[in-house]
C-alpha cells in the first residue's frame, strides 16, 4: 500500500522546496541547460544507434604491456584486441589482456577519495573531495620537505614502468625523497643481478625466430612469462614450423612443460648445478665453441689466452659431473648429457631461465651459470641465441630537482642481508620500518601494490600496517579495496590503465625497438584520477613546479622530442597509430664485436684490465693520477669506459652499464663477487635449509598461471571464473607416505605460520615438493576474488554473474607461510626455498 | 489558465519539488543546512504523515553529529570502498542481456535519452550518467519545463513533455530504483536512508500513476 496520496504529496512538495533551497547549496548539478523538446534535441541512428571507435592503446595486465586496440561504443569499452601493427605482439593479446574490460566496470570499484574514520582495518570510511585529500597529503609532505627531511616520505610501488614510473620519479626528485621502494626483488631481481655482473646489462631476450634449440630452466614461458605474448607465439611457431626442440626443467608439470619436447623434473634449487654439469659435458667432449672465449674472463687474469681460459673453465666445472648432478637434482645423468650435446651442437640455441631457477639462495649465481653455458657455445647476442633485449628509448621532460635529496636506508635490506641489491630488497622494506633502526617514514604511500598480500609473512606485514605508532600515515592509490588499502588512512581512486596516458617501452622479441603509447579509451569513471595528473597538482600545493601539467602533456612532450617518433608525426601520429618503429632498422646482433676508435682526447689503456677509458670524462685530475690509480681504482671510471683491448684490437665488448664496476669482459670471474666473499666463478651452493631438512620435510614452491597476475586480477570475473582455486600439488608417493588422498584437507606449516588447503595428488610434481600458486586466497579484492560479502553486500551482488558464481572455493594464499628470506647475493626473495611440514587434517 | 491546466501546473510544480528533494538526498552526503531543514517541524510533520520515522536517535543528535554520521553511512552504502550498493541503473537494470557493471548499455541509453532532450551533462559533473540522482534530476527538469509550458498555455508541448516523463520513468527509473531502494532498506544502519529509500520507491509509483492519469485526461482548449 503506497504511503502517498494527493494531499501528502502536495504537503511533502511544499516543505521540500525549503529543504531544496538550502540543500542545493552544496550539491553539484549534474545537468546543464534546459530541455528543448520541440527542437528535437540531438539525433542518433534509428538503426544501430551506435558508433564504434577503434582506439590504439596498451595493456598493463602484466609487465609485457602489449600494444592493443580498444573498441568503444557510446563511451563504453566493449572489447580489447591485439594491435595488428605491433611488431612485438603481431596482433595477439592474452586472456588477462582481453579481460581488461573487467578492470574498468566491476561494481566494487573505488571511484571517490576516501578518508578513514574508524580504526585501521575497521572498514569505516568517509568520502572526501580531491582537494581535501591533496590538501591533507600536502600538509603532511610539505613540512617534511621544509624541515630538510624529505626522506621521511616513502613511496612504495608495485607495477610502475615507462612513463608511469618516470613521472613518479620526476615528482620524487623534485620533492627530494629517495625513499622509494619497488617490488623487483620479489619478481626477478636475482636474474638481473646475475646478468648485470657479467655483460653489464639486463633483460635478456630469446631469439626464437632464428633459434634451433631451446633449453628452459624454470620458466613458465607459455603461461606467465615476463614478455609473454611476444615470445610465446614465436617459440610455438619455431616448434611447429621448424621442429625446434624445447626441453623444460621444472619442479612441476606446468603447461609449458607439458607442451615441451621433454619435461625434465628437477629438485628445487639445483638448476644451476645441472647447467654446470652440462658445461662439464660440453667442455670435456670438446663441444664448446672458441669464438666467445676472447670476450670472457674466467680467472683473475684479464689477459689469459683462450686456451688458458678453456682449461680454467674445464677445471672449474670438473667436479660437477652429470652423475653428481643426478645425485643432487634427480635429473638422470644420461638426460643431462643428451640435452647438453644437443644444445652445444645446434646451429644456435636459446637458454631461458626464470623464477624456478633464480628465486633461490644464490639465485644470482644460477643465472651466471646460465650465461656461462650460453657463452661457451657462442650463443650470446648471436642470431638464434640469448640476446640482449632491445626496447624503446624515449626522451622525456624533466623537472628541476630539489636541492636536498635524501633517502632512508630501508630499501636495500638489513645490514648484511644482500651484497648487491641493485634492484633493492622490497620484501624487507616493511620489516625494516618495524625494526626502526634505519629510521621510519612518517608518510608511506603505496601504489599499484598490495604489500599485505604480495610479500611473505602476510600476517606480520598486515599487523605492522595496522600499527599507527610505527606507520603514522598511509596513503594508497587503488582501483579496488584490497588487503592493504583496507589498512590505509587515505584511499585515492586511481584510474585503470584503460583510462590513462603513457608511453611504453617493453623489450621487443625481434631486436627492433617498438615505441608505443597508451591512451584513454574511456573517460575516467567517477572521480578517479591518473597519478600522472595528480603529481603536478600535489606539487603545486607543496610549492613545486613540475615540467608537465598532466600525464597527457608529459606523453605529448615525450612524443614530440623523441627522435624517430618526432619525425613520424609526434604525438598526433602516436594517438592515431599507437605504435611506431623504424622501418629501416635491422636486428642488431653481436654488439660486442664493434670496433672502437680509442684515439680520443683523454683515452688511455689500463694495463691491468685491458680497458680503454677516458680519464678526463671520469673527472680524474691528471693522466698521471689516472694511471697510478688505474681503471678499477678511479671513481667515475666506469662511466668513462671506452673499449676493451682484445688481442690488440679495441672492441666495444661488454661495457659496464650497470652498478657493477668491471672491465669490458664478460666477468665470469667476478672481483665484485669475490670481494664480498661469494664464489668468483659460477658454482653450486646448496640451499642451506634444504641441506638441513628432516626426513619428513618438504620443499614449498610457488608458481604463476596464465590468467592471473600476483594480486591485480582476482576482481576480474572472466579470469576468476577460469581460475579460482589453487590446491597444493603433491606427488603421489609423497602423499601416500603421509596418508593423503586427492582432495584431502592438509595443513602446511613453516617457520612463520601454517595454512590449510586441499591436496591435488599428481605425478606432475617432483617427490618431496609441494607446489601452490600464489594468486588466490583473497581476503578482499571484490566478490569474485574473495567470495566475501563484507563489509556489506549490495550492488555488486546485483551483477548477474555474481549470482552465477558457481564456484565456492576461492583458494588459499601460500605467502602466509613463506618467510621474507633473501638471496644474500642479490636480495631477491627466496620464493622456492621454504621448508614445510605437510599433514592430513 | 483554466482549472484543469492549473491543476496540471500545480502537479508539475509539486512533482519537480519532490524530485529535487530526492536528487539532493542521493547525490551526496547531506549538508548541515539541509539536515536542519529536514529536522524542522514542518518537514518532520510531512514525513510523519507519510509514516516516516527517523528515530529518536536522529532527533536527539546535533546537526553536526547527524551530518558526520550520515556522511559515513552514505559512503558505506553507496561508495565503498569495497562492496556497496552502486546507485547506477546499469548495475541493476538489464539491457541486451547485460547488467551488473558500471557504464553498461543502459548507461548509454540514459545518456542518449537525456541528451536527446537537448540537455547536457555539466562539464564539472564527475559522476556516471545513470546515477540515481541524475535520473531524478532529469525528471525534475522535465517537470519544470512542463510547468513553463502549462503557464504559457502551450498545452501541446506540456502534454508531450508528460509523455516523455512517462517514457523515462517507465523505461528507466521504475526498471531499477525499486530494487535499489529495497537493497538500501535492507542494508542501511540508520533510519535516514532507509526511510528516504522508502519514500523514493513509493513516490515513483505514485508519480507513474499521476502521469498516466494526467495524460489520459484532456485539457479543455
Amino acid at each position: 500500500m503506497s504511503k502517498f496520496n494527493r494531499r501528502k504529496f502536495v504537503k511533502l512538495a511544499a516543505v521540500s522546496s525549503a529543504a531544496v533551497a538550502v540543500g542545493a547549496g552544496n550539491t553539484q548539478s549534474a545537468l546543464a541547460g534546459t530541455p528543448i523538446l520541440q527542437a528535437g534535441g540531438r539525433d542518433f541512428s534509428p538503426t544501430t544507434r551506435k558508433e564504434r571507435k577503434a582506439i590504439p592503446t596498451a595493456c598493463w595486465g602484466c609487465v609485457t604491456r602489449d600494444a592493443m586496440i580498444g573498441y568503444v561504443e557510446d563511451g563504453r569499452l566493449m572489447k580489447l584486441e591485439g594491435h595488428p601493427d605491433s611488431i612485438r605482439t603481431l596482433g595477439k593479446l592474452c586472456a588477462k589482456g582481453q579481460a581488461g574490460v573487467n578492470q574498468v566496470y566491476f561494481p566494487d570499484r573505488i571511484l571517490y577519495p576516501m578518508q578513514r574514520v574508524g580504526k585501521r582495518g575497521e572498514h569505516k570510511w568517509k568520502r572526501i573531495s580531491w582537494d581535501e585529500a591533496l590538501d591533507t597529503i600536502a600538509a603532511k609532505l610539505k613540512p617534511l620537505r621544509d624541515a630538510g627531511t624529505p626522506e621521511l616520505f616513502c613511496y612504495h610501488y608495485g607495477r610502475h614502468k615507462a612513463s608511469q614510473a618516470a613521472t613518479m620519479y620526476d615528482f620524487m626528485a623534485a620533492y627530494g625523497t629517495g625513499t622509494i621502494g619497488n617490488h623487483t626483488s620479489i619478481c626477478e631481481g636475482s636474474k638481473w643481478v646475475g646478468q648485470e655482473s657479467l655483460w653489464g646489462g639486463m633483460y635478456d631476450n630469446w631469439d626464437y625466430d632464428k633459434t634451433d634449440f631451446v633449453l628452459n630452466f624454470g620458466s613458465n614461458q607459455f603461461e606467465a612469462h615476463t614478455n609473454h605474448i611476444p615470445t610465446s607465439q614465436r617459440l610455438i611457431r619455431a616448434m611447429v614450423d621448424r621442429g625446434v626442440p624445447l626441453y623444460t626443467f621444472d619442479v612441476r608439470l606446468s603447461n609449458t612443460a607439458a607442451k615441451s619436447t621433454q619435461w625434465v623434473p628437477i629438485k628445487p634449487g639445483t638448476d644451476g648445478l645441472v647447467m654446470l654439469s652440462m658445461i662439464n659435458v660440453i667442455m670435456n667432449e670438446g663441444l664448446f665453441r672458441r669464438d666467445h672465449f676472447k670476450f670472457m674472463r674466467v680467472t683473475a687474469d684479464h689477459h689469459a689466452s683462450t686456451n688458458e681460459k678453456i682449461a680454467a673453465v674445464k677445471a672449474a666445472v670438473a667436479r660437477f659431473t652429470p652423475e653428481f648432478a643426478e645425485q643432487e637434482s634427480g635429473v638422470p645423468a644420461a638426460t643431462i648429457k643428451t640435452i647438453a650435446r644437443g644444445f652445444a651442437t645446434a646451429n644456435s640455441a636459446c637458454l631461458l631461465t626464470y623464477r624456478g631457477a633464480v628465486m633461490h639462495y644464490h639465485g644470482a649465481d644460477q643465472e651466471r651459470a646460465a650465461m656461462l653455458l650460453s657463452a661457451i657455445t657462442n650463443n650470446l647476442d648471436r642470431p638464434g641465441g640469448r640476446v640482449m633485449g632491445v626496447g624503446a628509448g624515449w626522451k622525456a621532460p624533466s623537472s628541476k630537482k630539489a636541492k636536498v635529496q635524501k633517502a632512508l636506508h630501508i630499501k636495500d635490506g638489513f645490514p648484511g642481508e644482500a651484497a648487491f641489491p641493485t634492484h633493492h630488497v622490497s620484501q624487507s622494506l616493511l620489516p625494516m620500518i618495524k625494526d626502526g633502526r634505519a629510521g621510519r617514514p612518517e608518510v608511506y604511500w603505496f601504489s599499484c601494490h598490495n604489500p599485505a598480500y604480495v610479500y611473505g609473512d602476510n600476517n606480520g606485514i598486515a599487523d605492522l600496517m595496522k600499527d599507527e605508532e610505527l606507520m603514522p600515515f598511509i596513503i594508497t592509490s587503488n582501483i579496488v579495496y584490497d588487503e592493504s588499502s583496507a589498512l590505509a588512512d587515505i584511499i585515492l581512486p586511481d584510474v585503470t590503465y584503460l583510462e590513462r596516458w603513457d608511453w611504453e617501452d617493453m623489450v621487443s622479441a625481434n631486436q627492433i625497438a617498438e615505441f608505443y603509447i597508451r591512451q584513454p579509451l574511456v573517460k575516467p569513471l567517477g572521480e578517479s584520477r591518473c597519478q600522472g595528473d595528480v603529481w603536478p597538482d600535489l606539487a603545486k600545493r607543496i610549492g613545486i613546479e613540475l615540467a608537465f601539467k598532466d600525464k597527457e602533456d608529459y606523453v605529448r612532450q615525450s612524443c614530440n622530442m623523441t627522435p624517430g617518433v618526432m619525425e613520424a608525426g609526434g604525438f598526433e601520429y602516436m594517438k592515431k597509430h599507437g605504435v611506431w618503429h623504424d622501418k629501416n632498422a635491422r636486428p642488431n646482433y653481436g654488439f660486442y664485436e664493434a670496433k672502437v676508435d680509442v684515439s680520443g682526447n683523454g683515452v688511455i689503456l689500463d694495463e691491468k684490465t685491458g680497458t680503454y677509458w677516458n680519464w678526463k670524462k671520469a673527472g680524474v685530475a691528471s693522466e698521471a693520477e689516472a694511471k697510478a690509480k688505474g681503471y678499477l681504482g678511479s671513481k667515475g671510471a666506469k662511466d668513462a669506459y671506452v673499449a676493451q683491448d682484445i688481442g690488440g684490437t679495441a672492441y666495444l665488448a661488454y661495457p659496464p652499464k650497470t652498478k657493477f664496476m668491471k672491465s669490458g669482459l664478460l666477468d665470469f670471474y667476478s672481483d665484485n663477487f669475490a670481494s664480498k666473499g661469494f664464489p668468483a666463478f659460477p658454482t653450486y651452493t646448496p640451499v642451506p635449509e634444504h641441506v638441513k631438512m628432516a626426513k619428513d620435510d618438504l620443499i614449498l614452491t610457488t608458481y604463476k598461471i596464465a590468467v592471473h597476475t600476483h594480486s591485480r586480477t582476482a576482481h576480474c570475473k572472466w579470469l576468476t571464473e577460469i581460475k579460482h582455486d589453487n590446491p597444493a600439488w603433491i606427488n603421489t608417493k609423497t602423499a601416500q607416505d603421509r596418508g593423503i588422498a586427492n582432495g584431502d584437507k592438509i595443513k602446511v606449516s613453516s617457520s612463520v605460520g601454517e595454512m590449510t588447503t586441499t591436496a591435488h595428488v599428481t605425478e606432475g610434481v617432483m617427490p618431496g615438493v609441494i607446489a601452490i600458486s600464489y594468486h588466490l586466497g583473497r581476503r578482499h579484492s571484490g566478490i569474485y576474488g574473495s567470495g566475501n560479502s563484507d563489509p556489506i553486500s549490495g550492488g555488486a551482488a546485483s551483477d548477474p554473474d555474481a549470482k552465477n558464481m558457481w564456484w565456492k572455493k576461492h583458494g588459499n594464499h601460500p605467502n602466509v607461510i613463506v618467510p621474507n628470506a633473501s638471496d644474500p647475493i642479490s636480495g631477491a626473495m627466496r620464493w622456492m626455498d621454504t621448508v614445510v611440514k605437510v599433514a592430513k587434517v | 489558465m483554466g482549472t484543469k491546466r492549473n491543476e496540471m501546473a500545480d502537479n508539475a510544480t509539486t512533482r519537480s519539488q519532490v524530485y529535487a528533494l530526492l536528487t539532493i538526498v542521493f547525490r551526496a552526503e547531506p549538508s548541515e543546512a539541509f539536515l536542519k531543514e529536514l529536522q524542522g517541524p514542518r518537514f518532520s510533520e510531512a514525513l510523519s504523515e507519510l509514516g516516516v520515522d527517523l528515530g529518536s536517535e536522529y532527533h536527539a543528535k546535533t546537526k553536526v553529529e547527524n551530518c558526520q554520521g550520515l556522511a559515513v553511512e552514505f559512503t558505506r552504502l553507496f561508495l565503498g570502498p569495497g562492496q556497496h550498493i552502486s546507485a547506477h541503473e546499469s548495475v541493476f537494470a538489464e539491457l541486451d542481456g547485460g547488467f551488473g557493471g558500471h557504464w553498461g548499455a543502459q548507461t548509454a541509453e540514459v545518456k542518449k535519452f537525456i541528451e536527446a532532450t537537448g540537455m547536457e551533462y555539466a562539464s564539472d559533473f564527475n559522476g556516471l550518467p545513470d546515477h540515481i540522482s541524475v535520473e531524478l534530476e532529469f525528471m525534475q527538469k522535465l517537470a519544470e519545463w512542463e510547468l513553463e509550458k502549462w503557464a504559457n498555455d502551450d498545452d501541446e508541448n506540456a502534454e508531450y513533455c508528460l509523455s516523455v516523463q512517462k517514457k523515462f520513468i517507465e523505461e528507466h527509473l521504475l526498471k531499477w530504483v525499486p530494487q535499489f531502494c529495497s537493497e538500501v532498506i535492507d542494508k542501511a544502519d540508520q533510519p535516514f536512508y532507509r526511510e528516504m529509500a522508502g519514500i523514493t520507491v513509493d513516490f515513483l509509483e505514485f508519480d507513474r500513476i499521476l502521469i498516466n492519469k494526467s495524460l489520459s485526461s484532456s485539457v479543455p482548449s
